[in-house]
């Protein structure tokens, strides 16, 4: 069903159910949300086809400092938080008009920077209209970013300012390597323009997906006008160093995710230096924030023992590592202590949460 | 009576939106509304019997029955430009001392009266050839963490009146200024015209029932319930004795400067919807105070039960492991870390909540004996450290962080009593 054919019917719907003083678009909206498919019954613990796909619409670019921004809207969203072991849910709240997302990224390199504190500022004709921090999220169709529901109050159409706030990344507990040494630790403020109205909003795109949903599939990143960077981690194929397990054919895979590992030989490591770059299934997202600890044992002797640090590398992107210098045949487990911290549309609320240890040969 | 419907509006609240509004139509319709004969402020003494040090409030503050200070509810920072070129004269100078002792004549200095002090700033001591003293750690303000972007307040003074009568703070302020002739009934032997001018206003609220009555605001929910008893938008007590510095502490102790102290001034936003709405009570003793702390029922309400301190000792004095048992560290946590070799906080809050631009806001105002007890006060409540594990994030179950979003900072001294007035560098 398209948007349009939906809205009437909600619209009447409204009326039918004599839903009373909710009147004109803000009323279609909170019946529309009222009326999103349910969350599943029977969700797999893994990624899953959602039940509705929803577009966006692209606001501009901005720079400042080290960082780039791009901005975008679609219609409010349920989204989940995941705070340590707890998944929550956000439900569409009252006065709740739009989900603004930001994407923010290297303007040299266009690696997303998934790991950073962000907070934005909404202005409409210099007036603060919003001010929030807003949440890393994984969406299938759009991708990695920063988001969160906002009430925009009157603002009906407007171009509206979307300041972009973005703390140092060594202040989120991330460690820079290589080209990236050096840079991201001071923070900016990067004003983005966003064209937004009421009106486009209606018409973006709302497709309900009754026959797939639920399938272990993932709907594949939104085609769009603009080059946006999604957070898409490096090909198993692009990855330096010597990658072990098959992570082109989702090997190995643990809560869904699949753990990409490479063992690298390069200065800017002060040698052997082990990385793990988990990512979803299907799409490739990188996925964020999670603990690592990893073991490597040779020959029946524990030779290393911690947990991996956080870190942007230009090459790698963003990954889990730490110097170790791991040899052939050596086994390496990874355990997961803490699951991604990161909000997830739906689909991939309930994958990347429980994780079995990794096995590999080096 | 719905406070929010405009009408009926009871004389409390009237005199305390009046503030906000600033100004002689303010004051005279807040004079308006007093009951009977008026109002009864006493009136001021000898101002040579005055303490040396401008910030030695305590003594004439009331205290609550644990026997933590009890701030004075009304709050007026007039920030000022020196008018003149180059640097001020010494008939500048008496004018200036002229004028505050007559405001000291004309209230009692208390917060049945008035209390007020006089800073000046970084760039008000630029003016001089001389440097400030070592004495003196007076930096210019600077962002204090990697994600703010405040605009500084280079001003080159402010006075921060304080009253717990908001026509007071008003008159004071409009007398101080030039724009009256007489406070408290008593006409004033001089003002600030000329050679101090208005740049820029804030005011502000602290003290029960004030923020309840005051959330018609942006940034507070229309649905959030406000505490009756808060003294603070965010719905919990502070202040309390075993939290705050002494005077003593926040004193410098040598130098042309002697008893002077450091003032930092920063101007908060405050966005508390998912603060109230997607927080219940125990979620938010965690973030303010410590999750243990609301694994424990330690406190009730507002915190009245605390009595003079937080009990901060309880919480667990390694972030790490709480991080990894809860998920999110708390506020006050974060910031006990931040306490000198005898265990006391290095800094001494008399912070307040406010109206001004229609938004709920917070003026964090505190005194210290350096600017650097500030920074690193600040620097402990960023939890970097605590980012290391996943579930901290910059901003996010990191205490208050993800609510409060910093607008404007700005660094002033509080010169002793005798050298109040347009100061140089090195006082004699």
């Amino acid at each position: 069903m398209d948007r349009r054919t939906f809205l009437r019917t909600a619209g009447a719907a409204a009326t039918a159910s004599a839903l009373g003083s909710t009147a004109g678009c803000t009323g279609l909206l909170e019946t529309r949300s009222a009326r999103s498919p349910p969350v599943l019954e029977d969700r797999p613990n893994a990624v899953y086809f959602p039940t509705h796909i929803e577009g966006m619409e692209m606001g501009e670019m901005g720079k400042s400092g080290d960082y780039a921004a791009m901005t975008m809207y679609s219609y409010p969203h349920r989204f989940w938080n995941v705070n340590g072991t707890s998944v929550e849910k956000t439900p569409i709240q009252e006065g709740d008009d739009a989900h603004v997302m930001v994407s923010v990224f290297d303007p040299e390199t266009r690696q997303v920077l998934p790991d950073a504190g962000v907070s934005i500022a909404i202005e409409s004709d210099g007036e603060t209209v919003s001010q929030e921090t807003i949440y890393p999220m994984l969406s299938q169709p759009m991708g990695f970013h920063y988001g969160a529901n906002f009430d925009l109050g009157d603002v009906d159409a407007a171009t509206l300012t979307v300041n972009v706030s973005v703390g140092g990344l060594e202040g989120s507990g991330v460690t820079m390597t290589g080209d990236y040494a050096g840079r991201f630790s001071e923070g900016a403020t990067i004003p983005v323009e966003l064209p937004y109205s009421e009106a486009t909003k209606e018409n973006i795109t709302y497709e309900q997906t009754p026959d797939r949903a639920g399938e272990l599939a993932a709907r594949g990143p939104m085609q769009m006008d603009m080059d946006m960077p999604m957070g898409v981690a490096p090909a198993p194929g692009d990855l330096p160093g010597r990658v072990l397990g098959d992570p082109a054919n989702d090997d190995p895979k643990s809560g869904d995710a699949v753990f990409a590992t490479t063992v690298v030989d390069a200065d800017r490591f002060d040698g052997r230096y082990l990385a793990v770059s988990p990512r979803t299934p299907y799409n490739g997202y990188v996925i964020p924030r999670m603990g690592i600890q990893a073991t490597v044992d040779r020959d029946g002797d524990t030779v290393f023992d911690d947990a991996l640090d956080r870190v942007l590398d230009p090459e790698l992107g963003y990954h889990y590592g730490a110097s170790v210098d791991v040899q052939p045949d050596d086994d390496v487990t990874l355990s997961v202590t803490t699951p991604a911290q990161v909000a997830r549309h739906e689909g991939y609320e309930t994958a990347f949460l429980e994780f079995d240890d990794v096995e590999l040969t080096a | 009576m719905d406070p929010r419907d405009g009408r009926g509006l009871d004389r409390r609240e009237f005199v305390k939106s009046a503030v906000a509004i600033g100004g002689a139509s303010a004051l005279s319709a807040c004079l308006d509304r007093l009951p009977g004969d008026g109002r009864d402020v006493p009136e001021g003494g000898d101002p040579s019997t005055l303490p040396a040090r401008q910030h030695a409030w305590n003594e004439f503050l009331p205290t609550d029955e644990h026997g933590n200070d009890v701030m004075a509810r009304h709050h007026v920072l007039a920030y000022l430009d020196y008018a003149g070129d180059g640097t001020p004269t010494d008939a500048e100078r008496e004018t200036v001392e002229t004028a505050l002792r007559s405001l000291e004549r004309a209230y009692e200095y208390s917060n049945e009266g008035l209390l007020f002090t006089v800073g000046y700033s970084p760039s008000y001591f630029e003016r001089f050839d001389e440097p400030l003293p070592e004495s003196v750690d007076l930096p210019a303000p600077e962002p204090m963490s990697s994600f703010e972007d405040p605009t500084f307040d280079e001003q080159d003074v402010l006075v921060h009146f304080a009253s717990d009568h908001a026509d007071v703070v008003l008159e004071a302020e409009q007398a101080l200024l030039g724009e009256r002739d007489a406070a408290n009934d008593r006409e004033l032997d001089a003002d600030l015209a000329g050679v101090l001018e208005r740049a820029d206003r804030r005011t502000g609220f602290v003290g029960k029932g004030l923020p309840a009555e005051n959330s018609d605001v942006d940034g507070i929910p229309d649905d959030a319930d406000v505490d009756e008893d808060a003294p603070l938008y965010m719905g919990f007590k502070s202040g309390f004795k075993k939290n705050q510095a002494t005077e003593d502490r926040v004193t410098i102790q040598s130098g042309p400067f002697q008893d002077a102290t450091t003032q930092h001034v920063s101007k908060i936003r405050l966005r508390l919807d998912d603060w109230y709405g997607e927080q219940d009570q125990e979620d938010r003793v965690a973030e303010m105070f410590c999750p243990a702390h609301a694994d424990n029922d330690v406190v009730e309400g507002v915190g009245e039960n605390l009595g003079d301190g937080t009990k901060v000792n309880e919480c667990p004095a390694h972030l790490d492991e709480t991080a990894q048992e809860y998920g999110r560290v708390g506020h006050n946590q974060k910031t006990a870390q931040a306490r000198d070799e005898n265990d006391s906080p290095r800094i001494l809050r008399r912070d307040f909540d406010s109206t001004d631009g229609g938004e709920a806001g917070l003026h964090f105002l505190a005194v210290q004996r350096t600017i650097t007890d500030f920074k690193e006060t600040r620097e402990a409540m960023n939890g970097t450290d605590a980012t290391e594990n996943p579930a901290i994030r910059q901003r996010v179950n990191n205490g208050i962080l993800e609510y409060t979003f910093v607008r404007r900072r700005g660094n002033f001294l509080l010169p002793p009593r005798k050298h109040r007035a347009l100061p140089t560098p090195r006082p004699e």
